[in-house]
């Protein structure tokens, strides 16, 4: 049974998720409780509502496809998996008390992680208390797994990272720098930690392998901010050769249309490290050639059938292309079913076992396959890459892939300038 | 805190043009919102708490049209009217049932709609945020060079319709026979009534325009902004600054507070690239202590 | 007679300890004891605001100040691994209450609907300053990685039940103490503010020293409630400084009732009931809300606790036994509200 929220069927919403609910609050346990006690329970906290509602829409969509799939074929010797999809609303105390009420109350198996970066880390402190297996899916901060200090046991990450994608930027630019003359660099960057974050890692690779870069300035817009004027005719003051950005979404798009007016984009190279989202693509009025992004998911990348054909069932369910974190969730979701059928248990330390180093074929892996990282227990070798942007679709063509013995090496140094390793 | 590149750019002609004619249009999009909110609580006593949602739901409404008939002007002509008219619904429904009530219950109850405009938003038009109007195929020009700066050219039009519906605004309080009974009831409420002038109606078509103006500085908006549920939030905030700095219920302190405040984030974006939203309300700080009233507020507050 | 009403406080609160303790142990699901800790916490940060709003009739829209500088200051020093609890609790409310008399400095001079703004403007500066100072409070991300929670006088927070009943006996404490302060003459003093302030000037009270005072109890309040919130997930987080935070004690006034002493503790029980069971069924937690605030609003007109102690007296009243209309203010009907 995966009672749920849907999106698009209230009413399904309201025929399982409060037959569920109904039933635990007020009070028919019996029933609850034979049901449950086959089932494999998943707890998902994710944020449903609000401007990041995409996240855990399109998360637990991919979810959702692998575990029908997997309930239909008889799931682990008959117990079905069943999702307890939770909306925290952004919020990180609710999330941990989400969290705590799944693992106390509802004694789920496994919180599969769907939240942003900070209510990532609540959830990570309340799963290391309780030993409870647990994926992060959607949280790109490096330290949520690479520092030791807040390292749990039985918690993986099913995540692109901010240093990974800082490598393939900084090598990508690097190159294209050489071929078009890029010298001064400028960045325009949400003021949070991940932007920030974003921003230093990138310049940080960036000078290592481009030792002639310069950094000309900083523009740092609060996180959905509406207006970007001033930031704009600041950029056209600076003259850069190119502007790095890690932008997402809505901002992304408002940045790009204003910018556009200005004439931005003709005389300098823009670098949106989360433009090639299909939601974002889409929205933007007139998406000017020739802009340079990283792959956040495209159908296009990697080009094989595999990829191809996840985008074209989620799209066939759901009305819509996957996210990243809709791959993200998938990968995390298939890694899980395989840990659960490999050790025929929901055990949180045997799972924690069978994950650890484990490969995968998966339509996002870099050369066809994904590996879990068995030292920091974080998802590796996943298709990276930055193209360039055409107005329609594939919206993103001659796309590089990263190599990722290169983003080893650079990963390595960073760890070991943070004091992780 | 970078002062030394801030009196770089002021000693600059391109700079000083790029970062004032920025300022101007953020400046006077904000007067546009501000004066809706200053103008009902002027007569009203009334803070509409929920006017940055009336500013999305005119950004929903303009959207949609333009998806209906690909007309920009009729996009925001119809947010206009259309927010005016959920205004005079929401007063007459709701808010007018309050007027007596304490400020709490007025808060709460604009923060009720709040929360229920953001949700419904999310229901008719999807949890993702939709993309802006764009421009009117008028304005597909390439941008102007004035002195070494870049200067759009759709900004301009901004600036001068905004600058239009000041004047007109002024002109309506002082010219007009409604405008001056409108400013008889900010300083005396009781003789308005007493000289026999229904004020019900008064105060819906009060709510009314203010809401239009909140409509239409959306749909404005819109056409450069990206839309999505929660937008209207940080507008409400710089409304409300606006509003207070200029003088509750001062149509002309409203344009210099926004004004004002348009210069602060284009300067101080400059100089103070990292605090330009403290700066904001740093400055409101300030003008409630020093200046209650506001800076052309009337005394007494 | 005030010594005597102390000592009932005291008994009374004792009991429910007792009480809440029992229930622990014969109600093992801990979701339960989550909605009460919540209630808890919540309770005394809406108690605390109703100080204010309630009894001196200020509209106070940024009382989250008090409640994230209590769980910052607290994080923070917990973080350092060298304090013990109580004393890094101690130092946290003394630390919202300083902060407070600073600001509350400045916003007792404005009045109504601008003192609402002032503090508003006051909460929005620490947000900023929170998220921009990101090498102390780790900007957005909040307070990471946890603390220990050494043991004190036996009592080890990190197990569930010794935390349970600590937030429950600090909650009852403080709620006794607030009701000291609002029967004693202080407290009577700050209603004749609300109801009449040209004649609180003229029996020589003096208003601004009485607000300002309040002003800083209430802050000191709401930090122990903010300690209680760092202690719920070792950490601290950014939104515990957004307007939303302040608006949220703000409900569960109104939902629960201003007029009535424990009004304000209802209506964090209702809110969080509510949170609770709406999230569960659906996204649209903001619709359930608004609509639920609306009929408060319009249909009920006052908190729950209000409409039953409303109730309750006018029974009393037609049997004949006359009694003030409430039980603390004792003037709750001279004071119209449409």
């Amino acid at each position: 049974m995966t009672s749920s929220h849907d999106g698009i069927s209230r009413r399904s919403v309201l025929k399982g998720a409060s037959a569920a609910a109904a039933a635990a609050t007020f009070g028919f346990p019996a029933i609850v409780r034979a049901q449950s006690a086959t089932s494999i329970k998943l707890g998902i906290p994710t944020i449903l509502s609000g401007r990041v509602a995409q996240l855990g829409i399109s998360s637990t969509n991919a979810v959702k496809m692998a575990v029908d799939e997997f309930n239909a074929a008889g799931g682990l010797d008959g117990r079905m998996i069943e999702l307890l999809i939770r909306d925290t609303k952004a919020k990180p105390e609710e999330a941990a008390r989400v969290v705590r009420d799944f693992i106390n109350s509802e004694g789920v198996d496994v919180v599969f992680n769907c939240e942003a970066s900070s209510a990532s880390f609540a959830v990570q402190e309340v799963v290391r208390e309780a030993g409870t297996f647990c994926t992060h899916c959607c949280s790109e901060t490096s330290s949520l797994s690479a520092d030791p200090a807040i390292h749990s046991e039985n918690s993986f990450r099913f995540a692109r990272q901010g240093i990974h994608d800082a490598v393939a930027s900084a090598t990508y630019a690097a190159e294209m720098g050489k071929k078009k003359g890029i010298k001064k660099w400028m960045a325009v960057s949400p003021d949070y930690a991940y932007g920030r974050d974003s921003v230093e890692q990138f310049f940080n690779v960036l000078q290592q392998v481009d030792p002639e870069a310069e950094i000309v300035g900083y523009g740092w817009p609060k996180l959905f901010e509406p207006d970007y004027t001033q930031i704009i005719t600041q950029v056209l003051q600076k003259q850069p050769d190119a502007v790095y950005s890690a932008l997402w979404g809505g901002d992304l798009v408002s940045f790009i249309d204003q910018g556009a007016l200005y004439g931005l984009f003709s005389g300098i190279e823009f670098f949106g490290i989360n433009l090639a989202d299909y939601t974002t693509m889409s929205a933007v009025r007139e998406l000017p050639e020739g802009l340079h992004s990283g792959t956040r998911y495209i159908a296009a990348f990697p080009d094989t059938e595999a990829n191809h054909a996840f985008d074209a069932a989620y799209h066939e369910r759901w009305g819509d292309h996957p996210t990243n974190w809709a791959w993200q969730s998938a990968a995390g979701i298939d890694f899980l079913i395989a840990a659960i059928k490999e050790t025929g248990s929901t055990d949180s330390g045997a799972l924690a076992e069978a994950m650890r180093g484990m490969k995968r074929p998966s339509p996002f892996g870099a050369d066809g396959t994904l590996t879990m990282r068995a030292e920091d227990q974080t998802v590796v070798n996943y298709a990276l890459g930055w193209g360039t942007t055409v107005p329609k679709e594939p919206f993103l063509i001659d796309i590089a892939s990263t190599d990722w013995s290169t983003v080893y090496e650079f990963e390595t140094a960073w760890k070991k300038s943070q004091g992780y390793i | 805190m970078d002062l030394a590149a801030l009196g770089d750019c002021l000693g600059t002609s391109s700079c000083l043009i790029f970062q004032t004619v920025g300022g101007l249009k953020i400046g006077l999009l904000m007067f546009l919102v501000a004066s809706g909110l200053t103008l009902i609580f002027g007569v009203l006593g009334v803070i509409n708490f929920a006017h940055g949602s009336f500013y999305m739901l005119g950004a929903y409404l303009a959207w949609q049209t333009m998806a209906l008939t690909d007309n920009f002007y009729l996009a925001v002509l119809a947010a206009a009217l259309g927010v005016g008219l959920f205004g005079v619904l929401f007063e007459r429904g709701f808010m007018s049932r309050v007027y007596r009530g304490d400020v709490l219950v007025q808060i709460l109850l604009c923060y009720a709609f709040i929360l229920i405009l953001d949700d419904l938003v999310i229901i008719v038009w999807g949890e993702e945020f939709l993309s802006s109007l764009g421009i009117p195929d008028a304005f597909h020009r390439p941008p102007l060079f004035v002195g070494g700066a870049i200067v759009p050219v759709f900004h301009l039009f901004i600036i001068g319709f905004s600058t239009l519906v000041a004047v007109a605004l002024w002109l309506f309080m002082t010219r007009t026979k409604w405008g001056k009974i409108t400013r008889a009831a900010e300083q005396n409420p009781l003789m308005v009534s007493a000289l026999g002038i229904n004020t019900s109606l008064l105060f819906a078509g009060i709510f009314a325009l203010g809401s239009l103006l909140a409509g239409l500085g959306g749909a404005l908006a819109a056409s450069e902004r990206s839309i999505s549920s929660g937008m209207g939030f940080s507008v409400v905030l710089e409304s409300f600054i606006v509003t207070v700095i200029g003088g509750m219920g001062s149509i002309g302190g409203a344009f210099v507070a926004a004004l004002l405040i348009g210069m602060t984030r284009s300067f101080g974006a400059i100089g103070f690239p990292l605090f330009t939203d403290g700066l904001m309300f740093v400055l409101m700080c300030l003008v409630l202590v020093l200046r209650p009233q506001g800076l052309m507020g009337r005394s007494g507050g | 007679m005030k010594h005597e009403t102390f000592l009932k406080d005291v008994a009374i609160g004792i009991g429910v300890v007792l009480l809440l303790a029992l229930l622990f142990q014969v109600i093992t699901d801990p979701g339960i004891h989550d909605l009460i800790i919540k209630t808890c916490i919540f309770g005394l940060f809406a108690l605390s605001l109703n100080l204010l709003v309630g009894y001196l009739g200020l509209v106070a829209f940024g009382h989250a100040t008090g409640f994230a500088t209590g769980a910052y200051v607290f994080g923070l020093l917990m973080q350092t691994g060298t304090w013990t609890i109580p004393a890094a609790m101690g130092v946290a409310v003394v630390a919202a209450a300083a902060l407070a008399a600073v600001i509350g400095a400045f916003c007792i001079r404005a009045r109504e609907i601008y003192f609402a703004f002032l503090t508003l403007a006051f909460q929005m500066i620490l947000y900023s300053a929170i998220i921009s100072f990101v090498s102390l409070t780790g900007g957005d991300q909040g307070l990471m990685g946890g603390y220990p929670k050494p043991p004190f006088l036996g009592i080890d927070l990190s197990r569930p039940f010794d935390y349970y009943l600590f937030v429950c006996g600090v909650t009852v404490i403080c709620v006794i103490l607030l009701r000291q302060v609002i029967q004693s003459p202080f407290g009577y003093a700050l209603r004749m503010i609300r109801d009449n302030h040209e004649r609180s000037y003229f029996l020589g009270i003096q208003v601004k020293l009485y607000q300002w005072i309040a002003f800083v109890i209430a802050s000191a309040l709401a930090a122990v409630s903010g300690v209680m919130m760092s202690l719920f997930v070792t950490g601290a987080f950014p939104n515990f400084a957004y307007w939303s935070m302040s608006a949220e004690p703000l409900f569960m006034i109104l939902l629960g009732g201003m007029q009535t002493f424990l009004g304000p503790l209802l209506g964090a029980f209702i809110l969080q009931l509510l949170n609770d069971l709406v999230t569960e069924h659906t996204r649209y937690y903001g619709l359930v809300l608004g609509l639920v605030i609306l009929f408060f609003i319009l249909g009920l007109r006052r908190g729950l606790l209000d409409v039953v102690w409303d109730k309750v007296s006018d029974r009393r009243r037609k049997a004949g036994t006359v009694r003030p209309a409430s039980p603390v203010t004792g003037d709750a009907e001279a004071r119209e509200r449409s």
